[in-house]
């Protein structure tokens, strides 16, 4: 595999893949666990903020005097508190921490509160005079894009991206409203000319919220030269990085502290609460801030894209797929966020599982005057995925090709290449296909009544780009181990995968390995949890400490009882000679070191080399594929879609964790489902119509069909510690397509929008009949 | 997500509310606008209670008042006067061993972030109250009222079942003695 280099190690190891209870289970199960909403510091403050009731106003003046002078009001901070502090964002830094010259959206941030209580925060908000001058807003990425429509930003904010690699490119503000563009293309232009047929089609796919439970908080203590956060945060080292550069810091200065978190779903990743709180200490002489939202707030915060991708594929009669061209628009909101790294992957995803000769791809990340949009579970792969998959369904309908039969004729070889320069497909994807159709029984299937089946398969690049992960083992003298990495914990049960590993590397007894808490001063850096690079990425870091940790150990031992270094081996804290005679660690590394006690200690590092030939400037770690297989009947009196079966499959490479993985899969898959058939954020208008639990629906036990079982494969391919592979975002990819095409299945009716309401699938068998009766008619 | 007790004296009206919880008397002088989630999370520092919606509709604050599962965050304090109030740190035994609820999640793996798991136990705990040997079905009915963003619910689903065979199991074993 390009650039990577695969540890061997045997498979039959003793502590990875078994089932154990997580490391967080106790905690979790007796409330102890610590989240960063329970974080108290005594003498802490509570910050709320003032929020545009406009999506789009210049900003004429803000008094704040009254509030000001509220008693128990400590600091308020608006516009003229941030002066010489700058704007946020990924590539494009366009986000202030309060509002300035405008509000972009309803919800904009426009002041914020520091009090002694949370009830005397709202009583000054509510102090606060704004006076605004309305101006037109835009909702839509298509009407955005217009150049009638308004401008969101007159000056181009600052933008820095990355250099790509063969094929690739990226610029910022390439058009009216759009803040980031990812193009590529590979192949010659000239294989349309070889097409027997050519077929275009356009799909929209709708915005979900996070809904994470936790919501957005951050705890801070800041003066003018230091900043210490307790934040909920995926990525504490970029947003250390981050906060360094809005406040004008040296990063050494900044500490960011992360307790566990209360799921992300990649909503985590940047700035959220910290500016805010951090500033409202800074002026409220370096008492600690707590900034806390509300789930309304968060609904105001970041959200999914919405996307339409127009995709044009070309095949031969034989139904050999031969060049793809799509042209994908992302509602990106008012602020950058993510925008440009889910361009950047919603754009690259497009060839999907197949072989193509040819791929022009484009992406656009579009401003609008809506809730910013970022990182969301497999984010891009999501929208790709939906456009990709459906149009193969639609054209093996056209060309009375079975689905499955379309699929599995085109669908990418184990170690064939993704795109020139990428790493070689690291799964079988022709088997986890035949794996999830016959698990449903897809090729028996009787199309009686309503009834219908379909499959799907979803795939991305794991691991991140340019991801470099960094971990410490420390051991005692009386062999306790302390596992020291960025790893977040957010619910995927990372920290106890990363904790096998270390126990399956030094032959120790798992109880005896604890993640050590994570803070940006003592914790080895590392690039963010998320692209489901925690087991690959990190873990290759983590072995590495930990075989490091190991020969050290072994090192001092062979010298100190003068043994062939080779012969020895450690198990359980104690050494092993060849003869099996053991000897205790404890009283051998007292003697040593002068009988006061010592700890081992070593680093690992991991990252994949960086490649000009790799389009995204590195070939991904690994490849996440999700399959799906649906069965549903559909009511056709009114379009009421009852899922019968669903079965989702990952390939773990290697399982490290089996319930890790299960749950990793199965909790995916219920977004994916969601997505489906209910879930989004309504819009009319540009207003939010369901902005808050009692109205936003989210997936329940209920919604949980009767038969819904995972597949948990381990093809053994894969780049990360003992062949294994991330996983966590490839259960969510294929489950929208493989739900749509079980409608089709059933009913005829060929959905191209999200979610397939009711009413959409009500309107889509109509049109099925429609054109059935057209058809018919014509023979 | 109050974590602030307000400003002594800012108060009009308070209510001194007596009650049990997780099986020890408590007495505590509270606005009347508190809820049950303040009351707990901020006067009685039982931080195993999260809160997250604050609309009834999660479910991450749910804990049992007399034996049945409520929102906390939608009960006032004053409702539960006299009552009898169970939380999650009420579930395992004075010296830390684990309920039958909480070993099966623990060994099923019914949680992720962990965030709805308290409301999830004390669920759980109410369901096998009412019904000691549920079936899948009526599990599923009782369990939907709470949200958990993680786990695709399968894993809850089997943890309860299993809750129910370990809690049957321990009652068959304390019959026997």
């Amino acid at each position: 595999m390009t650039g990577i280099v695969i540890p061997f190690t045997p498979h039959d190891s003793p502590i990875v893949g078994r089932d154990r209870p997580r490391l967080d289970s106790t905690a979790k199960v007796t409330g102890r666990a610590l989240y960063t909403v329970d974080i108290q510091k005594p003498g802490m403050l509570h910050a709320k903020v003032l929020r545009s009731p406009h999506a789009h106003a210049r900003i004429l003046s803000v008094d704040a005097s009254a509030a000001r002078s509220l008693a128990g009001v400590t600091a308020v901070v608006t516009r003229e508190e941030i002066h010489g502090l700058h704007s946020y964002g990924t590539y494009v830094k366009d986000q202030p921490i309060v509002a300035t010259d405008a509000v972009r959206y309803v919800g904009d941030v426009v002041a914020a509160v520091a009090a002694v209580d949370e009830r005397t925060a709202f009583a000054a908000l509510d102090l606060i005079r704004v006076e605004y001058e309305p101006m037109p807003a835009v909702f839509d990425s298509r009407a955005a894009m217009d150049p009638s429509a308004p401008a969101i930003f007159p000056e181009q904010p600052f933008a820095a991206y990355p250099e790509y690699g063969d094929g690739a490119s990226g610029a910022a503000h390439t058009a009216h409203n759009v803040s980031y563009e990812f193009r590529y293309e590979t192949g010659s232009e000239s294989v349309w000319a070889d097409c027997d047929h050519i077929f275009e089609d356009t799909f929209t796919f709708s915005r979900m919220n996070h809904m994470h439970l936790e919501p957005f908080a951050t705890v801070a203590e800041a003066t003018a030269n230091e900043i210490e956060v307790w934040t909920s945060t995926q990525s504490p080292f970029p947003m250390r990085k981050e906060l360094a550069r809005v406040f004008g810091l040296p990063e050494n200065d900044i500490r960011v502290n992360v307790p566990l978190l209360g799921g992300g779903f990649g909503a985590k990743n940047g700035p959220k609460t910290e500016a805010i709180a951090i500033r409202l200490s800074q002026l409220s002489a370096g008492r600690p801030v707590r900034y806390c939202m509300s789930t309304e707030e968060v609904f105001l915060t970041l959200s999914q894209h919405d996307a339409i991708l127009t995709v044009k594929s070309g095949l031969k009669a034989d139904g050999e797929f031969m060049a793809r061209q799509s042209r994908v628009l992302l509602n990106g909101g008012a602020y950058a966020d993510a925008s440009p790294l889910v361009a950047e992957k919603a754009g690259y995803r497009m060839p999907g599982a197949y072989r193509w000769k040819r791929i022009d791809s484009v992406c656009q990340a579009v401003i609008t005057n809506t809730v910013p949009a970022g990182a969301y579970r497999g984010f891009g792969a999501t929208q790709a995925t939906w456009a990709s998959e459906r149009q193969v369904d639609l054209i093996a309908e056209r060309l009375g090709f079975d689905p499955l039969e379309l699929r599995l004729k085109n669908a990418k070889d184990l170690g064939e290449e993704f795109v020139p320069g990428e790493t070689p497909i690291d799964s079988d994807l022709k088997h986890g296909l035949n794996l999830v159709a016959d698990a449903i029984g897809y090729r028996d299937r009787r199309r009686s009544g309503n009834r219908g089946m379909g499959v799907a398969i979803g795939i991305k690049d794991g691991g991140g780009v340019n991801k470099p992960a960094q971990a410490r083992v420390k051991v005692t003298t009386n062999g306790d181990v302390f596992l020291n990495c960025g790893l977040v914990e957010m619910g995927q049960g990372g920290h106890s995968a990363l904790c096998q590993i270390v126990a399956e590397t030094l032959a120790c007894d798992p109880g005896r390995v604890k993640y050590a808490a994570i803070d940006t001063d003592n914790t080895p850096f590392d690039q963010g949890t998320n692209a489901a690079s925690g087991i690959a990425v990190m873990g290759h870091a983590v072995l590495q400490a930990a075989e490091r940790v190991k020969c050290s150990v072994l090192d001092m031992a062979a010298e100190h009882l003068i043994l062939d270094r080779q012969s020895i081996r450690l198990d359980n804290w104690h050494i092993v000679d060849a003869e099996g005679t053991t000897y205790e660690l404890p009283p051998l590394i007292m003697d040593r070191f002068g009988g006061t006690g010592f700890e081992f200690t070593a680093d690992g590092y991991f990252k994949v080399r960086s490649s000009s030939s790799a389009p995204l400037e590195a070939p991904c770690m690994f490849w996440e594929i999700g399959w799906a297989a649906a069965e549903v009947e559909v009511d056709p009196e009114t379009g009421r879609v009852e899922l019968l079966q669903l079965v989702v499959s990952g390939d773990a490479g290697k399982v490290l964790n089996k319930l890790g993985c299960r749950g990793q899969d199965e909790g995916a898959a219920v977004f994916g489902l969601a997505q489906a058939l209910f879930e989004e954020l309504r819009y009319k208008d540009g207003e939010l119509l369901n902005g808050e639990a009692l109205l936003y629906r989210v997936p329940l036990a209920e919604d949980i069909p009767q038969r819904f079982s995972s597949i948990t494969q381990e093809q053994g391919h894969g780049a990360g510690p003992f062949g294994s592979k991330g996983m966590g975002e490839g259960g969510m990819l294929p489950i929208a397509p493989a739900i749509a095409q079980a409608i089709a299945d059933a009913t005829g009716a060929q959905l191209t929008s999200l979610p397939m309401t009711p009413e959409r699938v009500y309107n889509g068998i109509l049109h099925a009949r429609a054109r059935q009766g057209k058809a018919d008619s014509n023979a | 997500m109050s974590l602030e007790s307000p400003e002594s004296g800012q108060e009009t009206f308070t209510h001194n509310v007596e009650f049990e919880l997780n099986g020890s008397p408590e007495r505590h002088c509270v606005p009347t606008s508190a809820t049950v989630l303040d009351l707990l999370r901020n006067s009685c520092g039982k931080q195993g209670v999260r809160a997250s919606c604050e609309r009834s509709v999660c479910g991450a604050c749910t804990v049992l008042v007399d034996d049945l599962p409520v929102a906390a965050c939608s009960t006032f304090a004053f409702d539960i006067e006299g009552a009898r109030v169970e939380t999650v740190e009420g579930l395992a035994a004075q010296d830390g061993t684990l309920s039958a609820q909480q070993q099966a999640f623990s060994e099923c793996g019914g949680f992720q972030c962990g965030f709805c798991t308290s409301g999830m136990l004390m669920l759980t705990t109410g369901l096998l109250r009412q019904n000691p040997q549920p079936n899948r079905e009526e599990i599923r009915d009782w369990i939907s009222s709470n949200t958990c963003r993680c786990t695709g619910y399968e894993m809850i689903l089997e943890s309860v079942e299993r809750a129910a065979e370990l809690a049957g199991a321990k009652q068959q074993d304390q019959a026997s003695e």
